[in-house]
């Protein structure tokens, strides 16, 4: 009988302990292990400091602003190993372009997910009080700014989310903003951080008052808002203490990076190397790379993938007396190997993608620039979004464009002084056009072609294929209407 | 008063027979033999009711002592054969023939936490003997299953040593993880993990298909396979058994590529029809470089087993060694694999109420592997390095292969490729068994899995080529590359080693009753009642470290490192724990063994999920019916060759909870960082963004099925199933302005879609009088199969799957109206012969040229429309239609044959091992290309002018049809009288051979390409390593 009872009893302990366990509600509660949450942070200084970094993160997608910025325009064509290599890209040289296309749904992703990092600091601004929040808030409002302006002058009008994240299903109950609700944010964002950013930054890479300024000026300039843009420009002028580098031709080495010229620039390293499978994860600049030589041996440049060739339009484009930026911001590949010491052991192969001869000369991979482990893929070379000689510029067509061709001249005259050509001395629209000629010879190869033409009316004329009406706005991406429950208009024509 | 007395008398009467009994204990004797005449030792013979028992000596005779010779009932179990009890009534000797359970109703069926028979379970169930696994010597436990049962289909990922598979029950049910729950006598074990399991270790594989695997609630939606290990018998002697064999593998397919002649031909047309200047000036290059011959080799394959089995009056016990070693046909020993298995499974009856059961597993395995599977792997590599290079070049070095920068020498790759992986694995089980009286039993089980799993990859410096992406060096010189680790501060950059040591484990406690009873004789009632907790725990630390020194594998070690101030070097970590926590309960009757039901109801809490949807209800219902023994179903005459036939229906619900642990909160654990003076910051970022609402997808199943049995040989199994699943857990594409797209970043994971997987298994079974000098069994399984998605998120068309080339087209979808991963692309009508013939065109075709691919207007829109998806078009799908298995066995004599064949039918490969290159190899159908009008209308010219022949289209679907012959094998069993005189019970020699042919029209290495890259990169060949053809002799000798 003991014994029965014994095994009675050892089978209700056993019972029993499996269902105690079973009755602990909390066996179920486990909490992450070292891992912290997006809605218990900002509870120290650092915490600021971390989630700002992660704002600054998706600047690396410059690359895809460059590309898209000359790709469109007459400036350059999409190349690359065939017609279908990065397709959205050869649908954009060609123009025909439609709401499926990967690189444009990149650029509307990277630059809310831009937007969102930088509202995941605004929207935690009053948790905690230190010395330096002001000026981490401040870096913030400056990054949302830039993100917003790539989206409006991108796609027009996009969703205003200011101060919040949104929630899966509050995504669809958002509308697109206008165009001027939009440039009104980014211009409220900017002239709040103004006052606070200081011309110097405080580590390389942080955004300066003169970046700020520099942007609101020609975010100015974008909406034909002259006045405010030339005295805002002027601002920068006179205080930054910016000066255009004597040499054109060091303008993009990466030893040089942080010269007196960069107002504004996008840091990358060489250092972590990275793969084809997440250009947005890369700490390195992509550009370079694409833009280098394909399967090319010899001297001087490294091996790359040949996107973004310059055409023979914007070679030609160069006046006999303008060779020093015409070859500073095109490499003509086989007059540069026939100029070798020894062309016959150069060799390079051309992509099925497109072959114009030229490289882009300002962003390609050299030698001394490579990004350690991948050789072809990043590039320590800082891409320089606004540089002293563009404001002038901008600050030219402002003062020109509000009758003010004393001062416009003096701006443009200082940027061609420098590369020894003759000084303008024409006004009104002649020299508007000449300043836009200017823009597209100084800049050429920097992004900035393409945003350019449509912002001076000059598209249609100068881009193949481009419809009026229609091709001054890229389509917002299908895909991206039909996940915000597809409620938003396309843009116009698409 | 007198109905008293008499009853009285009966009292005492019987007492006076007890105690005459209890004086007269009898001895029984007898011998049991199988259904050959063939006597089986170990054969358990047990008193009924009571914890008597004995087992059967070497020549199968036994002798037990009863304690009424009269009324005892002896039952005879023994594994492989149907349990047999007998009345004694009075005998002295009972001699018994036991059945083969290959055949019987009475095989026992595990349905989980329980057992039954074959002829009373409900549910769509398939048992595999584990000799039937040990046959097929192969490395892993799930490839031996391929073709044995019908809907279950097993994707070899890998041929590789040691490469992995995916077990598929009745389709893709799910977008992410679609393998089943595996069981280890009743221990979780990972299906990642199966590489430890040494299959002969296998006593039996239970495969419950349908819903009545609801059994396991959360995590049965992909069905429930369950494991037995080898048993020992009670009052046995130590029986010893050595088997083992050794082979040679060799590449069962070569590709058909260009040689260097006809490789210069062709690139010198590419480049001549472009007007550019030709590459070669002489063709007549002769054969060139046979890359195939210099990576594939023949390798070894071996493994040694030996076991001990027996026990005593209250014990048991089975131990086993092993080993295992495979040497890959591509690389040889850098992609090897070596298993060492130890196991001891032990029963021990502490008293005649309790037993306690204990199975103890240990594993180590060591594997190397090389790239595979994907652009840049070795055979990828070898498929489009050139004939023209040689090996190496005159000065000894390899040669670089320059003209297409990211193939790079496949030997040289080998050569520098240190990738290896250790685990230790501890699996067992303490089990204690409670029989509280005849009725109920109480089951208490602590089960635990312990890995760990060390990894190694040494990274030396090496220089492919110049622009080769792979390379780790700044130059041929192996000089190592320059980091500039602050202003004009450089540092080297060595060769490194990166080592990771990670630690699961994972504990099992759980406890059930069952119950069982039979009233008034017709009544069957069984019930179950549990409960079961589950926790897994991982953690993992790893580092790499640069700068090793002699730039060679011997010094590979992070202790070894001798970078500067730690500036490349890092380190990482991660742990995750997960929990379950469940009770089930599950109620059967039967009436007379005629009508049955079952019914199912688990209680699922998952760590997984939040608080808002933290536990689950998962139910099912079964029933069938033997309706040959009604009266009605005898009297039909056309029925009478049928011995037996049921009728199955089953439904339920069964659950998934296979996605990331806390996916249902934001962390930040995205990836936030830049570069502030020239240095990489780390910040923070929102990495997954949250979805407090996430619950378990749930799997509705429905089954019907109908077994028959024509006399003892010839069995018939019908199944027709419908599986749904919906609120499908994914992790789709969700608005960019969430912001959820930047490094780091992912989308929530949501529930959302539906996916329908329908079809009809059908298993013939025939097995000839087993008695006879000649006899032999065979069985042909059939599975048709229909996959679809019926539903994607809201506002998400398709999701994209895997790409086509190099950055190109989309090829795969996940896609409503579809199976998932369905390719789609453009349909090719031939190619344009003429300038006229495109001008003529109602379709046009831009940039098309004669000789062009021509491509067929969907949208009837008269353009061929690149650069939106309105002209592409359904290109196949990687599913198969039907499946079949066909196995076979024939005995004569002393001689056995056997074979296994599998096919699948209906399902398409993408072609993907061929880089788009100018200059890469190519396969020789290119020689048959258009030249001019009329002379093909199949394959484009060749040319390095811009076209759009390299759009994915059908010009790159083949079918991927096939029949392969798995296994054949040819035993030949020494006369007793020679093994007797070794003292040995039998000895068997076998030759045999794996993969020995394999019919198909795919032009590639192996049509069985698996699904390596998950479901959406199915059927899609990066140039997959295949499976060997291995030859090979084995011996199992038996003491």
């Amino acid at each position: 009988m003991s014994k029965r009872f014994r095994n009675i009893f050892v089978a209700l302990a056993i019972i029993g302990s499996v269902f105690s366990i079973g009755s602990c509600k909390d066996y179920l509660d486990i909490e992450p292990e070292f891992a912290q949450d997006a809605d218990n942070y900002f509870t120290t200084p650092e915490h600021y400091r971390f989630a700002l970094i992660g704002a600054y993160d998706l600047l690396q997608a410059s690359f895809l602003h460059l590309w898209i910025g000359e790709i469109a325009s007459d400036n350059s064509i999409a190349g690359g190993e065939s017609v279908v290599d990065t397709k959205g890209l050869h649908d954009i040289d060609a123009m025909v372009h439609g709401a499926v296309n990967d690189e444009l749904r990149n650029v509307f992703r990277w630059n809310y997910a831009g937007v969102t990092r930088a509202n995941f600091i605004l929207e935690n601004r009053d948790k905690i009080d230190f010395i330096g929040k002001e000026e981490i808030l401040a870096e913030a409002t400056f990054l949302r700014a830039y993100y917003y302006f790539q989206l409006v002058k991108f796609f027009g009008g996009v969703p205003l989310v200011v101060d919040e994240r949104l929630g899966a299903d509050e995504v669809t109950e958002v509308d697109r903003a206008s165009a001027a609700e939009v440039y009104s944010q980014i211009e409220l964002d900017l002239n709040a951080a103004i006052p606070i950013l200081n011309w110097t930054a405080p580590e390389r890479g942080r955004v300066s008052k003169g970046a700020a300024l520099a942007l609101l000026g020609k975010v100015y300039l974008y909406q034909n808002k002259f006045a405010l843009s030339a005295s805002t420009f002027d601002e920068l002028i006179n205080n930054g203490g910016y000066s255009l580098l004597p040499d054109f031709n060091t303008l993009f080495a990466e030893a040089n990076e942080g010269h007196s010229e960069v107002v504004f620039d996008i840091q990358y390293s060489g250092i972590e190397g990275g793969s084809y499978d997440c250009l947005i994860c890369l700490e390195g600049n992509a550009a370079p790379g694409f833009h280098g030589i394909r399967q090319y041996k010899g001297p001087v440049y490294g091996d790359g993938n040949s996107y973004n060739l310059p055409t023979s339009d914007l070679y030609n484009a160069f006046g006999t007396n303008d060779q020093i930026r015409r070859d500073a911001a095109i490499l003509d590949i086989d007059a540069f190997i026939n100029s070798q010491p020894n062309p016959g052991d150069i060799n390079y192969a051309v992509g099925g993608g497109g072959h114009t001869g030229y490289y882009n000369n300002k962003y390609i991979k050299r030698q001394g620039e490579i990004g350690a482990p991948d050789n072809d893929l990043t590039s320590p070379v800082n891409y320089i979004v606004i540089r002293y000689a563009d404001v002038l510029l901008m600050a030219a067509e402002a003062h020109n464009r509000n009758s003010n061709d004393a001062t416009a001249l003096g701006y443009v005259n200082q940027v061609r002084a420098r590369v020894n050509l003759p000084a303008l001395t024409s006004g009104g629209s002649t020299l508007t056009q000449e300043i836009w000629n200017e823009r597209r010879l100084e800049l050429a190869g920097e992004g900035h072609r393409f945003f350019d033409l449509v912002r001076t009316g000059q598209a249609a004329s100068a881009i193949s294929g481009f419809a009026s009406g229609k091709n001054e706005l890229f389509p917002i991406p299908q895909i991206e209407i039909d996940l915000a429950g597809n409620n938003w208009n396309q843009n116009p024509g698409y | 008063m007198k109905n008293r007395s008499i009853k009285s008398l009966l009292l005492l009467v019987s007492l006076l027979s007890f105690h005459i009994s209890r004086a007269q204990d009898a001895i029984i004797k007898g011998q049991v033999k199988d259904n050959n005449g063939v006597t089986v030792p170990g054969v358990n013979v047990l008193e009924v009711g009571t914890m008597n028992g004995v087992s059967t000596d070497i020549d199968g005779n036994y002798s037990i002592k009863v304690s009424n010779a009269e009324t005892a009932k002896l039952q005879f179990t023994f594994i492989g054969y149907a349990k047999k009890e007998v009345l004694v009534g009075g005998r002295s000797k009972v001699d018994v023939q036991l059945e083969s359970a290959a055949v019987a109703l009475e095989e026992v069926v595990v349905i989980g936490y329980g057992t039954t028979t074959k002829k009373e379970v409900t549910g769509a169930t398939a048992r595999v003997e584990g000799e039937a696994i040990e046959k097929m010597n192969n490395a892993r436990m799930d490839q031996a299953l391929q073709g044995q049962v019908s809907g279950v289909n097993i994707e070899t990922n890998s041929g590789s040593p040691g490469g992995a598979s995916s077990i598929r029950i009745r389709g893709l049910s799910t977008f992410g993880d679609n393998d089943p729950l595996i069981l280890v006598d009743g221990v979780v074990y990972d299906s990642e993990g199966l590489n430890a399991l040494n299959p002969n270790d296998i006593a039996s594989i239970n495969v419950l298909k349908d819903a009545t695997a609801g059994i396991y609630g959360v995590r049965a939606a992909n069905g429930v396979i369950l494991i037995e290990t080898k048993q020992g018998d009670k009052n046995a002697k130590p029986r010893l058994e050595f088997s083992g064999f050794t082979g040679i593998q060799q590449a069962a397919r070569r590709l058909d590529l260009l040689n260097a002649s006809e490789y210069a031909v062709i690139k010198n047309e590419m480049f001549g029809t472009a007007g550019e200047p030709l590459p070669f000036n002489n063709t007549n290059l002769g054969e060139g470089t046979d890359w195939q011959d210099e990576v594939f080799q023949n390798a070894m394959i071996q493994n040694y087993n030996v076991s001990v089995a027996g026990g005593n009056k209250s014990s048991t016990y089975n131990a086993g060694l092993s080993y295992f070693t495979q040497d890959g046909i591509v690389g040889g020993d850098k992609s090897n694999f070596t298993r060492y298995n130890a196991r001891l499974n032990m029963m021990n009856e502490i008293n005649s109420k309790v037993k306690l059961n204990s199975v103890l597993l240990y594993t180590n395995e060591e594997r190397s592997t090389l790239p595979e599977n994907g652009i840049g792997s070795v055979l990828y590599n070898t498929i489009n390095a050139f004939p023209t290079d040689p090996v190496r070049t005159a000065d000894g070095r390899y040669s670089y292969l320059e003209e297409v920068s990211d193939i790079i020498n496949p030997i040289a790759q080998m050569e520098n490729t240190f990738n290896s992986g250790i685990v230790n694995k501890v699996v067992g089980k303490e089990e204690l068994v409670y029989e509280i009286n005849e009725n109920f039993t109480v089951t208490g089980r602590l089960g635990y899995n312990y890995a760990l799993v060390d990894g190694k990859v040494f990274s030396p410096l090496v220089w492919y080529g110049p622009g080769k992406a792979q390379n780790t060096a700044a130059n041929e010189d192996l000089d190592p590359t320059r980091v500039e680790i602050a202003d004009s501060v450089f540092i080297e950059r060595g060769p490194s080693v990166f080592e990771s040591r990670s630690t699961f484990v994972d504990v099992t406690g759980e406890a059930f009753v069952n119950y069982n009873k039979i009233f008034n004789e017709v009544h069957s009632v069984k019930g179950t009642f549990g409960a079961t907790a589950f926790k897994r725990r991982g953690e993992s630390l790893n580092g790499s470290a640069f700068n090793t020194p002699g730039n060679s594998e011997e010094f590979a070690d992070i202790s070894a490192s001798l970078a500067e101030g730690g500036f490349l070097n890092n380190t990482g970590s991660y742990q995750f724990e997960e929990r379950l926590l469940s009770t089930f309960i599950r109620g059967e009757y039967g009436y007379k063994s005629r009508y049955l039901a079952s019914f199912i109801l688990r209680r699922d809490g998952s760590s997984r999920f939040g608080p808002n949807n933290r536990y689950g209800y998962f139910p099912t219902v079964s029933t069938a019916w033997v309706f040959s023994e009604e009266d009605f179903f005898n009297k039909v005459k056309l029925f009478k060759p049928i011995t037996f036939a049921k009728l199955r229906v089953s439904y339920g619900v069964s659950g998934n909870d296979q996605i990331p642990n806390f996916a249902y909160r934001a962390q930040l654990d995205g990836e936030g960082v830049y570069v502030f003076n020239n240095v990489i910051t780390q910040g923070i970022a929102i990495g997954r963004a949250s979805n407090p609402d996430l619950r378990w997808e749930s799997t509705r199943q429905f089954n019907a099925g109908l077994d028959l049995t024509f006399g003892d040989p010839f069995t018939v199994t019908v199944n027709y199933f419908v599986k749904n699943t919906r609120d499908l857990l994914f992790q789709p594409e969700v608005s960019g302005v969430l912001g959820t797209a930047g490094p780091g970043g992912q989308s929530p994971v949501i529930n959302a879609g539906d996916i329908s997987n329908r079809g009809v298994e059908l298993e013939l079974g025939y097995q000839s009088d087993p008695t006879k000098d000649f006899n032999y069994a065979a069985n042909f399984n059939a599975t048709y199969l229909k996959n679809e998605v019926l539903k994607t998120p809201d506002g998400v068309e398709f999701l994209p799957g895997a790409s086509f080339g190099v950055g190109g087209n989309v090829a795969t979808r996940f896609e409503e109206g579809f199976p998932i991963g369905y390719f789609i692309g453009l349909e090719t009508d031939g190619v344009w012969q003429s300038v006229a013939e495109i001008e003529s065109s109602p379709v046009k075709q831009e940039g098309a040229k004669p000789g062009d691919l021509k491509y067929v207007d969907q949208n009837g829109d008269g353009v061929i429309n690149f650069n939106d998806d309105s002209d592409l078009a359904n290109l196949g799908s990687p599913i198969p239609d039907f499946t079949f298995g066909f196995n076979f066995n024939v005995k004569y004599k002393q001689y056995d044959l056997s074979a296994n064949l599998f096919a699948a039918v209906g399902q398409q490969i993408i072609r993907n091992f061929e880089r788009q290159q100018p200059f890469a190899n190519q396969l020789d159908y290119v020689i048959d290309r258009w030249t001019g009008a009329g002379t093909t209308d199949e394959n484009p010219r060749v040319t390095t002018e811009a076209n759009r022949n390299t759009e994915f289209s059908d010009y790159y679907v083949e079918d991927g049809d096939f029949l392969r012959l798995r296994n054949i094998q040819f035993g030949y069993t020494l006369p007793e009288k020679w093994t007797k005189k070794a003292k040995a019970r039998s000895c068997r020699i076998y030759i045999s051979a794996n993969n020995l042919f394999t019919l198909t029209g795919y032009s590639g290495f192996d049509p069985e390409i698996g699904s390596a890259g998950g479901p959406l990169a199915a059927g899609v060949d990066y140039g997959f390593y295949p499976q060997a053809r291995t030859f090979m002799g084995g011996f199992s000798l038996k003491f």
